[in-house]
């Protein structure tokens, strides 16, 4: 993975992330939810560890905080990504660096450690099963 | 080295790389003074076989990323439901010619 590839990679997931945000946000509050996009949710009918984020980034966006843990909670971590990755990378162009690309090096291999993998690991897991025990 | 040697590690090995490398490789080994091949012999290389059956298992979450070394890419599949699904399905297609390019990414460094 080379710096540009990185950056071109994350700006795409970044404008499609902002366009199904933006569709989801204007659908009717009765028909989200119905839809669903997970391969895994259609095959299974069980949820995904991630199944639930766009409405808790929409809860957020609207400002209620609670349903942000009723919906799934990694839909935090996605918004941050989505609000922090163009401006990083925009700085990054325009100053001709890689701190993006260099920070994002270092977090793999802070993640590669047995440790911090293993309890990552787990925290998706218990996620998971909150999930499912949710029933989204 | 040897090039019989070569030749039995390329046999082995073959698999592990893409088929346009193996010349490159053989080529490169045939160079390389004997002291380097207890190197060359303890590179771990990922079975791109492996790689497509957790793929289509549990793809979906990012593992098949993860394992071949993409960790940052693993978790963002991860984190968007395999790319909505689409990026599942295309990394069912692309994950072994990933797989051998990171074997050659393993290897690279010990060849010159």
């Amino acid at each position: 993975m080379t710096r540009n590839k990185l950056y071109i990679f994350l700006s795409v997931a970044c404008v499609i992330g902002f366009l199904w945000l933006s569709v989801a946000y204007f659908q009717r509050s009765s028909e989200v939810g119905e839809s669903s996009v997970c391969l895994f949710k259609q095959l299974t009918n069980f949820p995904c560890p991630s199944c639930g984020s766009t409405r808790s980034v929409i809860a957020l966006l609207k400002g209620d905080f609670l349903e942000v843990l009723r919906w799934n909670p990694l839909g935090l971590i996605l918004l941050a990504l989505l609000i922090i990755a163009p401006f990083w990378i925009l700085v990054d162009i325009r100053w001709k660096k890689s701190t993006l690309f260099d920070f994002y090096n270092q977090s793999e291999a802070f993640l590669k450690r047995p440790w911090i993998a293993g309890s990552a690991i787990l925290l998706v897991v218990l996620n998971w099963i909150w999930t499912i025990y949710k029933g989204i | 080295m040897e090039a019989q040697r070569v030749d039995m590690f390329i046999m082995t090995n073959g698999k592990y790389f893409k088929s346009y490398q193996l010349n490159a490789i053989r080529d490169r080994l045939i160079a390389l003074e004997d002291s380097r091949w207890a190197m060359i012999s303890t590179v771990q290389l990922k079975d791109p076989a492996i790689s497509l059956v957790i793929s289509i298992l549990v793809g979906h979450f990012g593992v098949d990323r993860m394992i071949i070394g993409d960790v940052g890419l693993g978790i963002v599949k991860l984190l968007t439901c395999g790319g909505m699904g689409v990026w599942t399905v295309v990394d069912w297609f692309s994950i072994m010619g990933l797989t051998r390019q990171k074997n050659m990414e393993q290897i690279q460094p010990y060849l010159y």
